[in-house]
């Protein structure tokens, strides 16, 4: 027997945790002792940990591609049959393919900031504590879920993935989002943890890893929307958002780094909120662990829980070292990271910066406890219980109505305090905004109050951006003498920053507005549709036409072809379906979706299609505003990149003079 | 100073109500997953509550009328059992002496069911079988 992949994949994981245990080792010293020859070491180490996990990675690959099922991770999860991309994406289907994608993730991280990182301060204990985050994860792969082991019996064939993760293709996207997103914002926290051991807590840490931390950010929005596009597309209910333990645990950690790359700001202008930044990114990072360790461990159950395992334990101790470990270190430096500044007055931005803080917190709390709370009650009597979505709606609505209040508002504020003259003009327009939005709803026939909010807070927000956008632009058109378009196209280069978060901002406004129409105004109905016939829908008349059946790669289809009349007028066919993989038992019904700006049609079949019947019957949906979320998730996602693109410098320096003149 | 306790005071107001509201939100949206002779038991408890019911459908009791689109059967865990009413088509692995959960509430004792998940369950019943309950349990899980 020769050499197998297995053992190669073994011998690579193992090369790689020892190395990383190396460079921890050295980092440290070479960070205690201000040795820079170990320093470089550790630095350099951080390549070769990359490249045995890239090892790894590229046997995992070859492993799935060629059908090596001697591989138990490949027996156990893979299948001659699948397509391609398949077997590519099988590698974060299950557990351990995907914590070694995790760790191969972080390696990748960890190796680029060691060599592109300048030379500073708070470099090496960074590096430190991201190679100690890295020795867990390589930990885990090498040792708790190896997915290397080597079968001495083989299967001549494997299962396949989980059906409901083969389905559709972005299963190819949405993980891999995640875990960049989890793992950028790892980069913060050992910058945070680094500045705590080094006795600089100022606003280093949040300047060096700023693109860090905002780059993760946004993959990770991008990556939860991707993760209910998914859901809209694959689970047959046309909702996108279940509150599902898996969703709500993915969620906290959003809502606190929102909080964070928020309150950083306070920090950079004000030197306010040290501490508090600190714990957001304590929060962020140790609420990552935390929901790996309930949803990789069994503890709740979910559609995306990946069952029991060894991993559980091992990332719940993870999680405590993180929590106990981060909070200690916060703790023995208390006295550095104090406040000394005061807030001056309520009413200005780092007064909203704070209550949009506040918000984002109580949020994450209320996820939180509605996620946990089913433990707590199993624990006291022994019942079963899930806590509905009526929980996560009723509390916290109000909260994310006054987040886009504050969205709206905050940005207008200036500084320290709010000159009230200027905030009286400002809020005299938005208001008016917000009056006609709401009045325009309530012409359409919108009584609900929580709509209509929505609805009047998106005006609110679109006039605050107009304001923002026209008190930065209309001055430097009137002394440089251009038009206003080439202004502001100049304004939108110079200004990254804020010109980014004015379109996530408006991104933002686009996703409420989607999911306001979605989740109020949905039509969801079975209809049986007898062959040939028509049968009247809303606006729509469906017919069945016939049923089909056909095979793909590794997979058969079996459903029906639909006819869609509007106005008397065949617009479409749409083909809902279901999915069989492999020997699977396990069916995946297939939505077809015909997607419009102001409402989706979605049919998915509900029970079985069987031929021999004379009709079919169909979940009908027509869902309004829903294609505004995923809409609204690439406008969040340019300004995003808008924002992290670097601006030119040389054009910056005369647009500087010209606003101290505008002030003079 | 002043102002510290004032913000102080705010915090601690802000964060009673919001802690009353999540306790009372709590209180009302918790969905129970019980079995048929926790019911039977004490039906008073979970009246006009939305829960989840599991158990095994019982043979021979599906009925679906195509033209209404209504599913009914009895679902039993061996020592009591119920009529469920659900609208919509039977989802496409529900069969007889199949594991499932019913999700929506009692009505004059008819389950009215708005979901039904087909759960595939180690328990095999046919007819006068015992049934284990811990085992039925956990396979419903």
């Amino acid at each position: 027997m020769g050499l197998s992949l297995g053992t190669v994949g073994s011998a690579a994981t193992a090369i790689a945790l020892g190395l990383a245990v190396y460079a921890v080792v050295v980092g440290a010293l070479g960070a205690v002792r201000r040795d820079a020859r170990l320093q470089t070491s550790a630095r350099f180490t951080a390549l070769a940990v990359f490249l045995a996990a890239t090892t790894a990675i590229v046997v995992m690959q070859a492993a799935l591609l060629t059908d090596d099922f001697s591989v138990k991770y490949v027996a156990e999860h893979s299948r001659i049959d699948s397509p391609t991309w398949v077997k590519v994406v099988t590698m974060w289907a299950a557990l351990e393919g995907s914590v070694l994608l995790w760790a191969w993730l972080l390696t990748g991280y960890t190796a680029v900031l060691a060599l592109t990182t300048a030379n500073h301060a708070l470099r090496p204990w960074a590096l430190v504590v991201m190679q100690v985050v890295q020795v867990f994860f390589l930990g885990v792969v090498a040792i708790v879920a190896n997915p290397f082991i080597v079968l001495a019996n083989p299967p001549l064939d494997g299962p396949g993935a989980n059906p409901l993760l083969q389905n559709h293709w972005m299963m190819a996207v949405h993980p891999v989002l995640m875990y960049l997103g989890f793992v950028g914002l790892t980069v913060p926290f050992a910058f945070a943890m680094a500045a705590l051991i080094t006795r600089r807590p100022g606003t280093e840490w949040m300047q060096l890893t700023r693109r860090w931390t905002l780059a993760g950010w946004g993959f990770l929005t991008i990556g939860k929307i991707a993760g209910g596009w998914w859901s809209y597309e694959v689970l047959g209910w046309g909702g996108y958002w279940a509150w599902d333990p898996v969703e709500n645990v993915s969620l906290m950690p959003w809502l606190t780094a929102t909080a964070f790359i928020h309150s950083v700001q306070v920090q950079e202008r004000r030197r306010m909120l040290k501490s508090w930044n600190l714990l957001l990114i304590v929060l962020t990072f140790s609420l990552t662990i935390l929901g790996t360790f309930l949803t990789r461990s069994g503890v709740v159950s979910s559609v995306h829980a990946f069952g029991d395992g060894p991993v559980g334990p091992v990332f719940l101790g993870f999680f405590v070292f993180v929590a106990l470990g981060s909070l200690g270190l916060v703790a023995w430096r208390w006295d550095q990271v104090r406040d000394r500044a005061e807030l001056d007055a309520a009413v200005s931005r780092e007064g909203a910066f704070l209550l949009v803080n506040v918000l984002f917190l109580a949020l994450t709390f209320m996820v939180l406890i509605g996620t946990l709370f089913p433990l707590v009650v199993e624990a006291v009597n022994g019942a079963r219980v899930t806590v509905g979505a009526p929980f996560f709606d009723v509390v916290s609505l109000p909260m994310w109505m006054l987040v886009l209040f504050l969205m709206g508002i905050g940005p207008l504020l200036p500084w320290r305090r709010a000159d009230h003259q200027t905030l009286a003009r400002n809020l005299t327009w938005m208001t008016g905004g917000a009056a006609l939005a709401a009045a325009t709803g309530l012409a359409f026939g919108l009584r609900e109050v929580y709509p209509l909010l929505t609805i009047g807070l998106a005006g609110w927000n679109l006039v605050s951006i107009g304001l923002l956008l026209a008190g930065a632009v209309v001055p430097r058109a009137r002394l440089t003498g251009r038009g206003l378009g080439a202004t502001t196209w100049r304004y939108a280069f110079e200004q990254r920053r804020k010109v980014g978060s004015m379109i996530v901002h408006f991104g933002v406004v686009v996703i409420a507005l989607g999911i306001t129409g979605s989740s109020g105004y949905r039509t969801d109905v079975q209809l049986r549709l007898p062959y040939g016939e028509r049968v009247a829908f809303a606006e729509y008349e469906l017919q069945a036409v016939a049923p089909f059946s056909e095979r793909g790669p590794g997979r058969l289809s079996v459903g029906v072809e639909v006819a869609v009349f509007e106005g008397g007028r065949q617009v479409d066919v749409l083909r809902p379906h279901i999915n069989a993989f492999g020997t699977s038992s396990m069916t995946v019904p297939t939505a077809a979706v015909r997607y419009r700006p102001g409402h989706d049609l979605y049919l998915s079949v509900a029970g079985a299609v069987d031929p021999s019947a004379d009709g079919v019957i169909i979940r009908v949906i027509r869902s309004p505003l829903v294609t505004w979320i995923w809409i609204g998730a690439v406008i969040l996602a340019f300004g995003t990149v808008w924002t992290l693109v670097p601006a030119r410098a040389r054009s910056v320096p005369a647009i500087v003079d010209a606003g101290q003149r505008a002030n003079a | 100073m002043n102002r510290k306790v004032l913000y102080g005071a705010a915090g601690i107001g802000v964060l009673a109500v919001a802690g009353f509201m999540i306790f009372q939100a709590l209180s009302t949206s918790l969905v129970y997953f019980i079995l048929p002779n926790e019911y039977a038991a004490d039906p008073g408890q979970f009246d006009g509550r939305r829960i989840r019911l599991g158990g095994i459908v019982t043979p021979g009791t599906i009925a679906f009328d195509e033209r209404d689109l209504r599913l009914t059967f009895l679902v039993t865990d061996g020592l009591a059992a119920f009529p469920v009413r659900h609208r919509g088509a039977p989802p496409e692995l529900f069969k007889e002496s199949t594991g499932v959960v019913v999700e929506g509430r009692f009505e004059d004792g008819t389950f009215v069911s708005d979901n039904v998940l087909v759960k595939h369950t180690e328990v095999y019943v046919a007819e006068g079988d015992h049934i284990d309950i811990e085992l039925l349990r956990e396979s419903l899980k």
